[in-house]
């Protein structure tokens, strides 16, 4: 028989999101503590449900292997005499508890020296646990932590009880005033309150008896395969995966039950009925293949089923009290048109310094009027946030933008202003969708636009783990924005510049805001960059300094057409000769004047000129296109005549005429390579 | 089952009886308007400091802007929790929390029982703890908490709170959809003997209160609150702290309170009762 080890950490239900990630830290801790030990393992199990953490470790040796150990003494010159041993030799014997006979000689860099070698036997592998285990809980890492007895230990919910078995025995593990035994516990109402386990082996198997699926991946299943069973014909469930993975650890034992409501409630609209269902009860929502929302919902139980049908009773009882709260919401809502809550905005602050959210409506406006004279942006900017005031929005704040979208649908605003008004809040993150209209766009990225230049100028800078007003995520969209519907026409920091023109009326906005706001927005850039596998000396290359402004698609399309050219011979040469053209060019100071004809005496230099001459609009005309790989396929043409050009001749030249007429056309190349990219950020490939 | 358990009062009585036979002292409502029976004194102030103590209650709880004139179903003006301090949490706290639902009657291998996080959080009285709802076929009937710190001092020992919602419960155990149809004793339904108060105080929350007298008040309160902390009375002072927070509930209600002035006297209110705790702690090291 394979030796078998179990552990189970029995809790007060734990919070279904914190589940998974603790899993994984109990993993990576009982993978350390296996490989420190030397403790070979066939496999590891980890076993995760609201009351138990768990694992199961199959195929581990007796014990640890043995290993040897050289324990070194006095040097051989002190410790022997005439070739018998010396006292030193005999202390030495005696400290290790050994006999002269079985010391020997080893040979260091320091010289000869007595030493002892001896074998050291492995430790047993549960008293290696046992020792082990009271630190690796501790170890575990919760977002919120709680104390519930006077020992001042903290920890996600108590702890209750602690199995620990070492194949039939039981591994003598105490924590936190807890002695692990052979006992866990079955399911609250259907399993037994204590299951003794005779072998590590059949814990799976006991507790599914007493109605606890301990593996997530056996409760995933089970709720795939019901909500399958469990909707009407020709309808399907509305994919929710975020609901799915809560609903596998919100229960030990899952099944899924269908209930219905009355389909009246269909008249409010769908993004209600499906938030009320998923916020408030974790159900999930069911469709016709057309997408049109049905009046049935699907949830999912922590017990064996409903026979007398007294849960679906009750869960849809709860429901309809629910959806006609939602009902009354939305029809007294409509009551007060979305222009005449403008004035009410005045009592709902944004921001302590930034003031209420009708003073940032005023502000998105004008932003907005900056960026496009578009009437219908115009509206929508108006009816931005005025669904802050809706009975329904305070009840579902996760509605607000989509409610306000809703209720100008309701009063007929044209689609492309209702639609702008719903959107506003995406993207929500890099997965997510942009706005889908040109005025949505816009919308949203004034509406990120102030709240991160704003809330930058009132101190509020993310750190760490601060981030109140999710300004990474803010930022992360509105670049987002800029990449998705290709609006190169404005600069980052023209933006910037723009919402900090406007900011100005009510606060000061120094400059050193202006930096920070424009390399945190950037960062943003370039995380997305790098996510979508652009290499760093790419990015150095398109985010130098010297490469301004940033436009964030045209930065995207330098960046793809440098990742073609990277590895060409002749363009990574040109990289290498162009870090010596900027290594000149930074010590020296540049008189502006045009490149003197005459003056280029050598003819590597006429010809670097001439070659350069003759590239050069096919090369600005490409960037301007935003076909910058034929832009740079150009460039790398030069490489042949800028090396001759190092190669005859000396660039600081005595005479000043014709040192200075050859720094104008160094500068000139330059110029042009840097309109595009710092190309000397680009490293040479590894073959 | 007793013939008197399917009614709201019979509730009452089987749920007082169960925590009586536990140990806890059985107290009555305090008897000055509050939201919630944490603010009762019996919690908010045994909460603090090292004395185990075993308490339950039934505190009608006032929140002037859920009132619904008596016509919403589930909504009230004032509604009945059911509080029990057990100082310090037992080990198995869940199970007898448990136990006292089957003595309603309630069989929970045949319903859909689960302990869902839920935090609970008081800014008004500086407290906090860690817990969940506990969901009886997807209806909130408690909530469960292991109060981690109240007006602002941390707790040690740490109580356990269980809070019932006595209509919630009414209306599953009664199988009721309205609450005003609830039975309260055999004889009178809920509506008899609570609607006009809904209706009435529903009316004086939302459309009658007198704004300049409640601010006025508030600010009387608070300052009787502080003179009281003065005199070393900390739990006169409490009483005053208790009015600031309904007259502030009214206000709210009122709609009389901008979002900016909210946190100002949100602040003020848990200034009072931090104060308060503290004075209640070192009176009782003296």
């Amino acid at each position: 028989m394979k030796n078998k080890f179990l552990f189970e950490l029995g809790l007060e239900e734990v919070p279904a999101d914190m589940i998974e990630p603790a899993a994984g830290q109990l993993r990576k801790a009982v993978e350390a503590l296996f490989e420190e030990n030397q403790l070979t393992t066939e496999a590891l199990d980890i076993y995760a449900a609201p009351r138990r953490l768990a694992f199961l470790a199959t195929g581990l040796p007796d014990r640890q292997p043995s290993r040897e150990e050289l324990l070194l003494g006095p040097p051989v010159s002190v410790a022997f005499r005439d070739g018998a041993p010396a006292p030193a030799a005999h202390g030495f014997a005696k400290k290790m508890q050994v006999t002269v006979d079985q010391l020997s000689v080893v040979k260091t860099e320091k010289g000869e020296y007595v030493a002892l070698k001896r074998t050291l036997e492995g430790r047993e592998t549960p008293d290696i646990l046992a020792a082990a285990l009271p630190g690796i809980i501790a170890s575990i890492n919760w977002p919120k932590n709680m104390y519930w007895q006077e020992s001042r230990f903290r920890f996600v919910r108590p702890i209750r009880w602690l199995v620990a078995l070492w194949n039939k025995d039981t591994a003598p593990v105490k924590f936190e005033g807890l002695t692990a035994g052979a006992a866990t516990r079955g399911h609250r109402f259907l399993g037994h309150s204590e299951v003794l386990l005779k072998s590590a082996g059949e814990y799976l198997e006991r507790l599914r008896e007493n109605y606890v699926l301990a593996d997530v991946a056996e409760r995933r299943t089970k709720i795939s395969r019901e909500l399958e069973r469990e909707t009407p014909q020709a309808l399907k469930v509305i994919s929710d995966p975020y609901l799915q993975h809560l609903v596998c650890y919100l229960n030990e034992y899952p099944a899924v039950l269908r209930g219905s409501f009355n389909s009246e409630f269909l008249a409010i609209p769908q993004e209600v009925l499906i938030t009320v269902m998923r916020h408030h009860q974790k159900y999930f929502a069911v469709a016709d293949e057309n997408g049109a929302l049905q009046p049935h919902f699907l949830t999912v139980l922590n017990t064996s089923g409903d026979p007398e049908g007294k849960i679906r009773k009750g869960h849809e009882k709860v429901l309809r009290a629910r959806l006609e709260d939602a009902a009354f919401f939305w029809s007294t809502d409509l009551k007060t048109p979305l222009r005449d809550r403008l004035p009410l905005l005045d009592h709902v602050l944004f921001q302590e310094k930034l003031g209420s959210y009708r003073v940032k409506t005023e502000r998105v406006c004008r932003l907005c009027a900056v960026l496009s004279p578009d009437k219908d942006l115009e509206t929508a900017a108006s009816l931005l946030k005025c669904d802050l005031t809706s009975d329904m929005v305070r009840e579902l704040s996760e509605l607000q933008g989509v409610m306000g979208g809703l209720y100008a649908r309701e009063e007929k605003y044209p689609e492309s202003v209702w639609r702008a008004v719903y959107e506003q809040y995406k993207p929500n993150s890099l997965e997510d969708a942009s706005p889908s209209t040109p005025t949505g766009a816009l919308l949203a990225l004034a509406d990120k636009l102030d709240t991160v230049v704003g809330c930058f100028a009132a101190g509020i800078v993310p750190t760490g783990s601060s981030d109140p007003f999710a300004l990474r995520r803010h930022a992360q969209g509105l670049v987002k924005i800029l990449f998705d519907h290709r609006l190169d026409q404005y600069s980052l920091p023209g933006l910037v510049e723009a919402a900090r023109s406007i900011l100005r009326d009510q606060l000061a906005v120094p400059d050193r805001v202006v930096v920070d706001v424009l390399a945190f927005i950037l960062l943003r850039v370039r995380f997305i960059f790098q996510e979508q596998g652009v290499p760093f000396d790419v990015l150095n290359a398109v985010f130098a300094p010297t490469v301004a402004p940033i436009r964030v698609y045209q930065t995207w399309q330098k960046a793809q057409a440098l990742m073609q050219m990277r590895g060409q011979a002749d363009f990574e040469a040109l990289a290498v000769a162009f870090k010596r053209v900027k290594n000149i060019l930074a010590k020296q100071k540049i008189v502006l004047a045009a490149v003197s004809e005459a003056d280029l005496e050598d003819p590597a230099e006429a010809e670097l000129y001439r070659t350069f001459r003759e590239i050069q609009p096919t090369v600005s005309a490409a960037a301007q296109a935003g076909d910058y790989l034929t832009a740079l396929r150009k460039i790398a043409t030069l490489r042949g005549s800028v090396d001759r050009l190092f190669d005859a001749v000396m660039v600081m030249a005595e005479d000043a005429r014709l040192r200075n007429n050859r720094l104008r056309l160094l500068f000139e190349i330059s110029d042009m390579f840097l309109k595009i990219a710092d190309i000397s950020e680009i490293q040479e490939s590894g073959d | 089952m007793p013939k008197d358990q399917v009614t709201f009062q019979g509730l009452i009585h089987t749920l007082l009886g169960f925590w009586m036979d536990y140990g806890c002292v059985i107290q009555q409502p305090y008897d000055l308007e509050v939201g919630a029976g944490t603010m009762h004194p019996e919690t908010f102030l045994r909460v603090l400091g090292p004395q185990p103590y075993k308490v339950a209650y039934v505190q009608p709880s006032r929140r002037p802007a859920d009132g619904r004139y008596g016509e919403n179903p589930n909504r009230l003006y004032k509604h009945h929790q059911l509080q029990v301090i057990l100082k310090p949490s037992p080990d198995d706290v869940q199970e007898v929390y448990l136990a006292s639902l089957r003595a309603l009657g309630i069989d929970l291998s045949h319903h859909d029982l689960r302990f869902e996080e839920d935090n609970w959080e008081s800014p008004t009285l500086g407290a906090w703890g860690i817990g969940w709802q506990v969901l009886l076929d997807g209806l909130e009937i408690t909530q469960f908490t292991y109060f981690q710190q109240a007006g602002g001092q941390d707790l040690m020992p740490i109580s356990a709170e269980l809070t019932y919602g006595l209509e919630r419960i009414a209306t599953f155990v009664e199988d009721k959809d309205s609450v005003f149809a609830l039975c309260w004793s055999p004889d009178a339904s809920y509506a008899q003997v609570r609607q006009r108060e809904e209706r009435e105080f529903s009316k004086y929350s939302f459309e009658v209160a007198d704004k300049e007298m409640l601010f006025d008040l508030f600010n009387k309160y608070e300052k009787e609150c502080l003179r009281c902390l003065e005199a070393d009375c900390a739990l006169p002072a409490y009483d005053y702290c208790l009015r600031c927070s309904h007259t502030f509930n009214l206000l709210d209600s009122r709609g009389a309170i901008s979002v900016t002035e909210r946190v100002g006297i949100i602040a003020r209110v848990r200034n009072l009762a931090v104060r308060v705790a503290s004075a209640f702690v070192n009176n009782h090291e003296e």
